[in-house]
């Protein structure tokens, strides 16, 4: 067992200085400004928690909340399982499989601002290659003004964008498995389904639990990605939790910006301390 | 042999190839568009192949020192990122000191925490600082989301040490901070060329900052790329841009392709 030697908060003192300037200071900021009506920043007016209270309070913000939350879940909900079945996929020989995690990882070096451009130019009906589809896939041309056609733009933009980085934490969570485990179950003659149930997927816990983590709170908080696409339309269709923030920070309502951003981070408190509880139970259960 | 076994590894393979070509797709499009005139110019008309989208690159100089800038500030985000993320990564892998789980997860909540949250006031505390519009001031807003991610990273790598070989170089009367730079750093090298291939990741193609720190001077390629949009967008040279902001990354990718296929255990604490 690990002894307790707080030496250890000198090691980890220089990380805890640069986020405290760049994390904490801005977020305590953040927090003071929340309270207060602000014109200029040397003019300001105590208003308690009334930015607060009219946001919690606005039907506007639970509708983007909810749109938000299902976005979050649909792109789980495909991710996730999409990413483990790719991982299991690529090649064993040495050769490929470099060159195979190399051409799965490219969209991630994509601009996020490029990304909705792509995605319209992928999708244009005269010179799109998918745009070119639409008439066999019975797609309307106007799709913009449909909802549920926007969703899935949306969706598939993220799935295309994000999934690689799934997979290349489940790929290197699954070559970490010793071959001698694979050989034992060959001798016990397992089937696939029960080598991935009882060999493969339990070493991908760890990590898959990290993926969860940061697939679910960037998507959460889509913003660059998703307004420019048909900007949050049709009729708000698309308009999710962080385009009322960029919103309010670009109009200069220092307020009203502040506190959403506090409520924001208040999510993302809850989302890290249920991922730290999740991870402390893993840890107990699998002794790792 | 049952039935499934037997088509398992062509089943596999064509999953692989769709896959693949579902992740390429839209950056064929960007590829073909790119090499398309999409203005008429003297010598192109519009729709035909052409090289002036990537001539245009490099005869703009706020194209050429957009270039330089991305590249300057993920350098210079690298450089801090991981001296400051090895003894972290250290202490959280060995040491048992107080409060090491809420530490830990002040570090998560500050990785997932959206940037445009912080965006404001992060830019008055530059602007104090007097790092607004310079490649410094990015480097450092994108150590909020580096930061963790590298600990996070190299810490796993720590892990996968084994202990012993401390304590054998304690025995031999190395203290902590030279076994690190002497033993360690040797033993994670490739967990070192993997964090910093995810630092340029996440940094490269980030925005909200970039955007926010970037009014006047010091724009990085993202940003230069949206200035290109106007009343008539010659979407060609965008397409071209956005290739050639893809480049650096793709040659590193490229090369660490092996560090990555290798494996590393991460996010066991």
């Amino acid at each position: 067992m690990r002894h307790q030697d707080n030496s250890g908060w000198v090691f980890v003192l220089p990380a805890v200085l640069l986020l405290g300037l760049v994390g904490l200071i801005p977020l305590v900021t953040v927090i003071n400004y929340s309270f207060f009506e602000i014109f200029i920043l040397d003019a300001r007016f105590w208003v308690g928690g009334e930015w607060y209270q009219e946001i919690i309070t606005s039907m506007r913000f639970w509708a983007s909340f909810g749109r938000s939350l299902l976005f979050s879940t649909l792109i789980l909900a495909i991710q996730i399982p999409l990413g483990i079945a790719i991982a299991l996929c690529i090649p064993q020989r040495k050769m490929w499989v470099g060159i195979t995690l190399a051409m799965i990882a490219l969209p991630l070096l994509v601009p996020w601002n490029m990304i909705p451009s792509l995605w319209l130019s992928l999708l244009d009906p005269e010179t799109g290659i998918l745009g070119h589809l639409f008439p066999i896939i019975h797609w309307p041309i106007d799709w913009k003004l449909s909802a549920p056609h926007t969703w899935m733009v949306i969706i598939a933009m993220d799935v295309w964008h994000w999934t690689s980085l799934v997979v290349i934490l489940c790929y290197s969570a699954l070559t970490t498995i010793p071959a001698s485990h694979f050989q034992a179950a060959a001798v016990d003659g397992a089937d696939p389904w029960q080598v991935f149930r009882f060999i493969q997927l339990p070493k991908l816990y760890h990590v898959l639990l990290m993926a969860v983590l940061l697939r679910f709170m960037d998507s959460f908080m889509i913003y660059t990605e998703a307004f420019p696409i048909n900007a949050g339309g049709p009729m708000g269709a698309t308009l999710f939790l962080a385009v009322d923030l960029g919103e309010d920070i670009k109009a200069f309502n220092y307020g009203p910006s502040a506190a959403r951003s506090v409520l924001y981070f208040l999510i993302v408190l809850t989302v890290a301390w249920t991922f730290t509880k999740a991870q402390g139970r893993l840890d107990r259960e699998g002794g790792a | 042999m049952t039935r499934v076994t037997i088509y398992l590894p062509a089943l596999k393979r064509s999953a692989l190839i769709c896959f693949i070509i579902f992740a390429c797709l839209p950056l064929i499009q960007m590829t073909i568009v790119s090499f398309t005139a999409t203005v008429p110019t003297l010598t192109a008309e519009v729709g035909t192949l052409t090289f002036d989208n990537y001539l245009g690159i490099w005869s703009d100089p706020n194209l050429r020192s957009a270039f330089l800038n991305s590249i300057a500030y993920v350098i210079i985000n690298i450089c801090i990122t991981i001296p400051v993320a090895i003894p972290a990564a250290y202490a959280f892998s060995r040491l048992s000191f107080m409060g090491d789980k809420h530490l830990f997860l002040a570090f998560i909540a500050f990785r997932i925490t959206p940037p445009v949250v912080l965006t404001l006031p992060i830019f008055q505390l530059f602007s104090a600082l007097g790092i607004v519009n310079s490649v410094f001031g990015i480097a450092l807003a994108h150590c909020l989301f580096n930061l963790p991610i590298s600990i996070w990273i190299l810490q796993g790598f720590i892990s996968a040490v084994p202990k012993e070989m401390d304590e054998t170089a304690f025995l031999d009367g190395y203290s902590r901070p030279r076994f690190i730079w002497k033993i360690l750093l040797p033993q994670i090298a490739s967990g070192i060329a993997v964090t910093a291939f995810f630092c340029f990741m996440f940094s490269w193609v980030e925005v909200v900052f970039a955007r926010i720190l970037t009014t006047t001077n010091g724009k990085p390629i993202s940003m230069a790329i949206t200035a290109l949009f106007g009343f008539q967008t010659d979407i060609g040279l965008v397409m071209a841009v956005t290739v050639a902001s893809m480049l650096p990354g793709a040659v590193l990718l490229f090369t660490m392709r092996n560090h990555l296929s290798k494996g590393f255990k991460i996010g066991s604490l």
